[in-house]
């Protein structure tokens, strides 16, 4: 306990420090490292609310321009910016309908259906207190036990992984609020879209066509766009006149003391679940928004209103994604090992800056190490003290004429698709998508169980054949590693919990007709 | 540093437009434009950081811009520049993977690695570094041969994707030795070390610049480095051609290339340009750091050490029957 504050005060020591500044000739001592996670903070929010420009292209556009900077500032930035982005993501989640990540795909199911009813400025306020609480949580947890945990997390063999992702997948299922088949269909829709690209096991190329470009899969954003960004544009055009306008009833910008209340428990939840998942190096902090988002709505006692705009939807997963971004920092920081691409390029920051990234760097380099966990924290309250106030710009953005709103979104999304691989490709299949995304919303089809079994579908089978490559082709080494059976007992649970209450109405139906 | 790129571009513009007005017939100086170096790797790796460096520093006059197109193994960006308009205003950065195992590994290349290409210079280096989970119990390569014999079917190695270097090196550590081991490809490395440092793999052949952390501070357990020569980076740990597997040799190396067709003369600028650029020693602090080792050479030397990694991988590879389409 002692050293813990003994270190982080070092972190602290290290974020606050003055450095000599010369300005017009004068020279002024000024917090320059509180001024880089500002600045990364705000990038990381502006980008957040782009449509498709995420952290990934910001970043590796930024690196070059790092090279002049000192090392703690630039890693604080870059942190900021991603931490940032996973903030803002929610904006345009809430506002538009539009996931810039992976983990506002859950938001955009509530947090739309909130802002339509009027209440946009509460979901975007239960965001970012629901961010801050278990940002905070999250940076606490990484500093107090980050060395135990990454060792937890090498326990998480192949088998827990696939494990992991079965129940996420079964989980999946909760996220539709409407037709369960549909929704099943769906999943299975994303599984097969995900296996395109070159199989990790045998390096078999499966439905790329000898387009090079379609050797990796099809990227997330360029689908996430498509039938999110693009199909939701298109809609509405459909609609001549009567385009739906839900900024006039705009009640209030803050909770009520109701919403609160509402949102406590499900904060709570999110961080937690967020946080053990972020451990996970091999894509745990994926499923936390959709885990959390699952979770919440089978204990809720609000279940019904899933789907319609319910606050527990917005509070769980937006806790749960913020906490998870900051125990993903545990394998980086004390392994050396970079766990989503945003952190492969701070590992590229770093060795620029000279400093070798590993387990040693927490002794050799005290300063960064706690420093930059010193900044995480600054950071967040910067970004709700940033935030807060924005809400209502934010909203405003809803009164802006569609003609020249939509336009905008397309573009965004398009120059968002672009810079992931500097491809125009990928432009084209997020066109593909929009058309897919149209067929959806009229066939009633819900897009977020498609996006999950996306991402889902390419781990959980490479992580399946990875388990039986290793036990030599033995099936029974789910079932005996405690770790993997325990998560398959609670998946086979959850099956039952969803399946029953379905059987139940069916023979209902069959007793009503005879 | 800035301000005399800018003073000496108006100096060039203005020599420029007197020529014209001169006699209209302007002899064209090379480079008379921005040139784009082609990164086969997303930003933050080897190839991207030593891209930059050579943006950062080159004084051939025009600022070098560093364009990423990843995917397929390099192959797309490789693809891009082959199919670029030989000018010198186009160039790659090769490695191991674009200029010699890939052609091995893919049945349809999207290019001819040799035929597409003019070779400018070689860069860089780096051997791999074999590490073993701590709890095997072997400190070196042969009591890892013997523990292979001894319990066939008990060692799987990592790598991170079929072809990449470092399963090419366990595969050829397999037909060297004719122990048994069990592939394990992952998306990329760091999806890797945890199950090596978990033990649910036991070995694998690392890059060694990230693998090296993890040896010092005893997280891993480094073998042997797969170079011919002990690296400057790490000249405590034995090569494995040491331990008694003479011509064991796997090094990812990285190059620049043109697109075939490019003027001499303007390859032989850009090579003086890269080869003066990597002695400098801050340029080669930076390496080390990274651990590369700096190797230059003239276009014909990489020309033929190029059609010597060809030739080695492709016996190689298809001996572990090693494919990626």
């Amino acid at each position: 306990m002692e050293t813990l504050i003994a270190n982080l005060s070092t972190g602290f020591g290290a974020v606050l420090a003055l450095e000599p500044l010369t300005i017009l000739g004068m020279s002024f001592n000024l917090p320059m490292n509180l001024a880089y996670c500002f600045i990364g903070a705000v990038i990381g929010t502006l980008i957040g609310v782009l449509p498709g420009l995420g952290p990934v292209a910001t970043i590796a556009m930024l690196l070059p321009a790092t090279y002049a900077l000192p090392p703690l500032g630039v890693l604080i930035m870059l942190s900021g910016i991603y931490y940032g982005a996973h903030y803002g993501g929610s904006t345009t989640a809430i506002i538009v309908n539009l996931p810039g990540e992976t983990s506002s795909v859950v938001t955009c199911i509530d947090g739309y259906q909130m802002a339509r009813r009027g209440r946009a400025g509460v979901a975007l306020s239960t965001a970012a207190i629901g961010s801050f609480v278990a940002g905070c949580a999250g940076t606490l947890l990484l500093a107090a036990f980050a060395v135990p945990l990454a060792e937890v997390a090498f326990k998480f063999g192949p088998a827990e992984y696939f494990s992991l992702m079965v129940l996420g997948l079964i989980g999946a299922v909760v996220l539709a609020s409407g037709s369960l088949i549909k929704a099943i269909a769906m999943i299975v829709l994303g599984l097969l879209g995900g296996i395109i690209g070159t199989d990790v096991n045998t390096g078999v190329s499966r439905y790329a066509f000898d387009i090079p470009e379609l050797a990796d899969g099809i990227g997330f954003v360029a689908v996430a766009m498509g039938v999110f960004g693009f199909a939701e544009v298109m809609t509405n055009l459909e609609q001549k006149e009567h385009r739906e306008v839900f900024t006039n009833k705009v009640t209030s910008m803050f909770p009520s003391k109701d919403d609160f209340k509402r949102m406590f428990a499900p904060i709570v939840r999110g961080t937690i679940l967020g946080s053990v998942l972020g451990i996970l190096p091999g894509g745990g902090a994926a499923l936390a928004s959709f885990g959390a988002y699952s979770l919440e709505k089978k204990v809720s006692k609000n279940s019904a209103e899933f789907g319609k705009g319910a606050i527990e939807g917005v509070a769980g997963p937006e806790s749960a994604n913020n906490a998870a971004a900051q125990t993903s920092f545990i394998p980086l920081l004390t392994l050396g090992i970079p766990p989503n691409a945003v952190m492969a390029l701070m590992v590229g920051a770093m060795t620029i800056h000279n400093i070798q990234p590993g387990p040693q760097v927490m002794t050799s380099n005290p300063q960064l190490f706690w420093g930059l966990i010193a900044s995480m924290w600054i950071g967040n309250l910067m970004l709700v003290i940033l935030n807060l106030p924005l809400i209502g710009m934010w909203v405003q953005l809803l009164k802006v004429p569609y003609r020249m709103l939509y336009p905008a979104i397309l573009m965004f999304c398009c120059i968002g698709v672009f810079s992931v691989n500097n491809n125009s490709f990928d432009v084209l299949i997020t066109v593909l998508f929009g058309v897919l995304g149209i067929m959806f919303i009229k066939f009633a089809s819900e897009p977020a169980p498609l996006l999950l079994g996306f991402i889902l579908g390419p781990m959980m089978e490479e992580n399946l054949r990875r388990a039986m490559l290793l036990s030599r082709g033995d099936p029974t080494v789910f079932f005996t590693r405690p770790l993997s059976l325990t998560m398959l007992i609670m998946a086979a649970a959850l099956l039952a919990i969803i399946a029953l209450p379905q059987i139940a109405k069916r023979r209902e139906e069959t007793f009503v007709e005879e | 540093m800035k301000k005399t790129k800018l003073i000496k571009h108006l100096v060039m513009v203005t020599l420029g437009l007197l020529a014209l007005g001169a006699g209209g017939t302007a002899y064209a100086q090379y480079p008379s434009k921005p040139l784009r170096l082609v990164v086969t790797f997303p930003p933050g790796g080897a190839p991207d950081i030593l891209a930059r460096i050579i943006s950062e520093k080159s004084q051939l006059g025009q600022s070098i811009v560093v364009d990423n197109k990843p995917g397929a193994g390099g192959n797309i960006g490789a693809e891009n520049v082959a199919k670029s308009p030989a000018d010198g205003y186009t160039l790659v950065m090769g490695t191991v993977g674009t200029h010699s195992i890939n052609g091995a590994l893919y049945s349809k290349m999207p290019y001819d690695m040799v035929k597409d290409f003019a070779p400018v210079t070689l860069l860089a280096s780096t051997p791999n570094l074999l590490v073993v989970w701590p709890g095997l119990p072997v400190k070196n390569v042969q009591e890892l041969i013997a523990y292979g014999r001894a319990n066939p079917g008990k060692l799987s190695f990592g790598s991170p994707g079929v072809g990449t270097s470092i399963h090419v090196s366990g595969e050829l550590m397999k037909s060297m030795t004719g122990i048994e081991m069990t592939h394990v490809p992952y998306k990329g490395r760091q999806f890797a070390i945890p199950d090596l440092l978990g033990g649910q793999i036991q070995l694998m052949f690392d890059n060694m610049p990230s693998a090296l952390p993890l040896a010092k501070e005893g997280k891993l357990r480094a073998l042997g480095q797969t170079g011919a020569k002990r690296s400057p980076s790490a000249p405590d740990i034995p090569t494995v051609a040491e331990q008694g597997l003479p011509g064991f040799e796997a090094t990812s190396w990285f190059a620049l290339f043109a697109p075939a067709g490019t003027p001499k003369d303007i390859i032989a600028k850009i090579n003086a340009d890269s080869v003066r650029l990597f002695k400098q020693p801050d340029v080669a602090e930076k390496l080390k750091i990274l651990g590369l080792d700096p190797v230059l050479s003239t276009p014909e030397e990489l020309a033929k050490y190029q059609q010597e990694e060809i030739a080695k991988w492709a016996k190689v590879v298809k001996a572990s029957g090693a494919r990626a389409d």
